[in-house]
């Protein structure tokens, strides 16, 4: 059975429709990577899977629950947890206080100073700006703080929505290898990605979304052997 | 020099008040975006409303304070319910010109319960002034600065220190990042406006006292000083409105002192104008912490 399940899924602003029945799952325990060209609905669908935009139609079913069209925090408070794009962390307050902000709905203070504790083992690098304003980070430690805010709300699944944006190569790496980290620990991702180099490294499905339909779904090797695919996202050049 | 140290004095017990007034219009406007001009006529239906209490029973004046800060608080939930709830994604302008017919109906309220112009309202403290060598303090002004000093340092601990605050700074610092970490942004709209108001009911309530009287003006006076001192202060900062409040209270004393009670207002809203047409850099940035 899929963790996440999206059926035949209408988001629309205004009059535009730019989810045009969207259906895909996730299998926990999986990484499953959703491609696509700028303005396909791929922010669009993380967004109505996280409750900020309400789906016209259509069902987006979260361990065994229809959470379509719900509010954004009582979403986070089932288990789904979403890294934005561009990150989002808030700069006026601290590594420390961004990391607080993200265990809000919990209430067991001991066991959020032991996941701050646990957050900083898996990125030293926040350990040492605990007290500096998030603003004051520069853009690979403010990934690593959005992630480590999402994974705060010990979600069950955790979306990213184009993690490797405007980073440097070498922080792209080290995000990935946080990505894989994390699916070693039991985590289950559904990540977007332009990247679909870094990304045919560590997913076990893709799905493609053009236009605001899904128009693949497969496994990285389907994927690798797609020729339209492979020209468009991998480039000619490789075999 | 005795009378400029007394301006002084007295400019700063005014602008305490001022200060709690603009601290209350910050935390609004902090976390929603929004201008609240019914945030004074709140205050002031609140002060009516301790009044009508007071001259339909024998109620002392912690109940008085009570019940001003209770009213002011529910009269603005009801602002934010009825102006900035159902315009939370649309138009700023609308929400603001929504509050501005609250405010019309607040003081219609306020004159239909209560239709003189003037009430009397309970003195803090009937006795003399304090005297200090040539320099005289009401107890009244000294209450007014120990509840400002209080107000802060409560609204300090709430945003700093308590689980709350994050929510309230996470808001005011990223809405969109602040619901994807679970915050409910509705709710922390709501008790934000609630806490801004029983600032706001306070503030009232000990000018109120101080005045000695209510009047349906009220509720002007407090949302000019306060949109005033908060944006001498600078938009959306919360040390800045209390730094606006009491440089505004100092400047109304002097002036009131120097060139007289007409001159008063005028100097205040010229120096406004002059900070705005400079573009000074704290009156251009916005930031809440």
């Amino acid at each position: 059975m899929s963790l996440l399940g999206v059926e035949d899924v209408f988001t629309a602003y205004g009059k535009i429709e730019a989810l045009k029945g969207v259906s895909l799952e996730v299998a926990p325990g999986s990484i499953t990577c959703l491609l696509g060209p700028n303005g396909a609905g791929k922010t669009t669908l993380m967004m109505s899977i996280a409750g900020i935009l309400k789906p016209k139609r259509g069902r987006i079913v979260f361990d065994g629950t229809d959470i379509a069209g719900r509010a954004p925090h009582a979403i986070v408070g089932r288990g789904v947890a979403l890294v934005p794009e561009n990150r989002l962390v808030f700069p006026g307050m601290s590594v420390r206080e961004n990391l607080l902000a993200g265990a809000y709905q919990r209430g067991d203070k001991a066991a959020i100073e032991e996941d701050i504790e646990r957050m900083f083992g898996r990125f030293p690098r926040l350990k040492e700006r605990a007290a500096q304003f998030a603003g004051t980070l520069s853009g690979g430690e403010q990934q690593m703080l959005a992630v480590a805010r999402a994974l705060m709300s010990r979600p069950k699944l955790l979306l990213m929505d184009e993690p490797s944006l405007g980073l440097a190569p070498l922080v792209v790496e080290e995000i990935f290898r946080i990505v894989a980290d994390l699916h070693k620990d039991g985590a289950t991702i559904f990540l977007v990605e332009q990247n679909a180099h870094m990304a045919l490294k560590v997913a076990h499905h893709f799905y493609l979304i053009e236009q605001g339909r899904i128009s693949f779904s497969g496994t990285p090797g389907a994927l690798a052997e797609d020729e339209v695919i492979r020209r468009a996202y991998l480039g000619s050049s490789r075999a | 020099m005795i009378d400029l140290a007394q301006n002084t004095l007295d400019g700063l017990f005014l602008g305490s008040s001022y200060a709690m007034l603009a601290l209350g219009f910050t935390l609004i406007f902090g976390v929603l975006r929004r201008v609240n001009l019914a945030y004074g006529p709140a205050i002031m239906l609140g002060c009516y409303a301790a009044t009508w209490v007071h001259l339909n029973s024998g109620a002392g004046l912690l109940a008085l304070a009570a019940v001003a800060v209770l009213c002011t608080t529910l009269a603005g939930a009801y602002v934010e319910r009825l102006c900035f709830a159902p315009h939370r994604q649309g138009s700023a302008i609308a929400a603001m010109v929504a509050s501005f017919a609250l405010w019309m109906q607040l003081e219609e309220l306020a004159t239909l319960a209560l239709p003189r112009h003037i009430y009397p309202f309970p003195p803090l403290h009937g006795g003399t002034p304090l005297e200090f060598g040539a320099l005289t303090l009401r107890v009244e002004s000294l209450v007014m600065l120990g509840a400002a000093v209080a107000a802060c340092a409560a609204l300090w601990w709430i945003l700093y220190r308590a689980r709350f605050g994050i929510a309230v700074r996470a808001v005011i610092d990223q809405p969109g990042a602040a619901q994807l970490a679970g915050i409910s942004v509705p709710r922390t709209f709501m008790l934000t406006f609630a806490m801004a108001s029983a600032i706001g009911g306070l503030a009232g309530f000990l000018v109120a006292a101080s005045h000695e009287q209510v009047t349906p003006m009220l509720g002007m006076m407090f949302t000019l000083k306060g949109l005033l001192a908060m944006m001498l202060g600078g938009l959306g900062s919360l040390p800045g409105a209390v730094a606006g409040g009491l440089a505004l209270g100092l400047l109304e004393a002097h002036s009131q002192w120097f060139l007289g009670p007409q001159a008063r207002d005028l100097i205040a809203y010229a120096l406004l104008f002059i900070l705005l047409a400079a573009r000074v850099p704290w009156m251009t940035t916005r930031s809440a912490s």
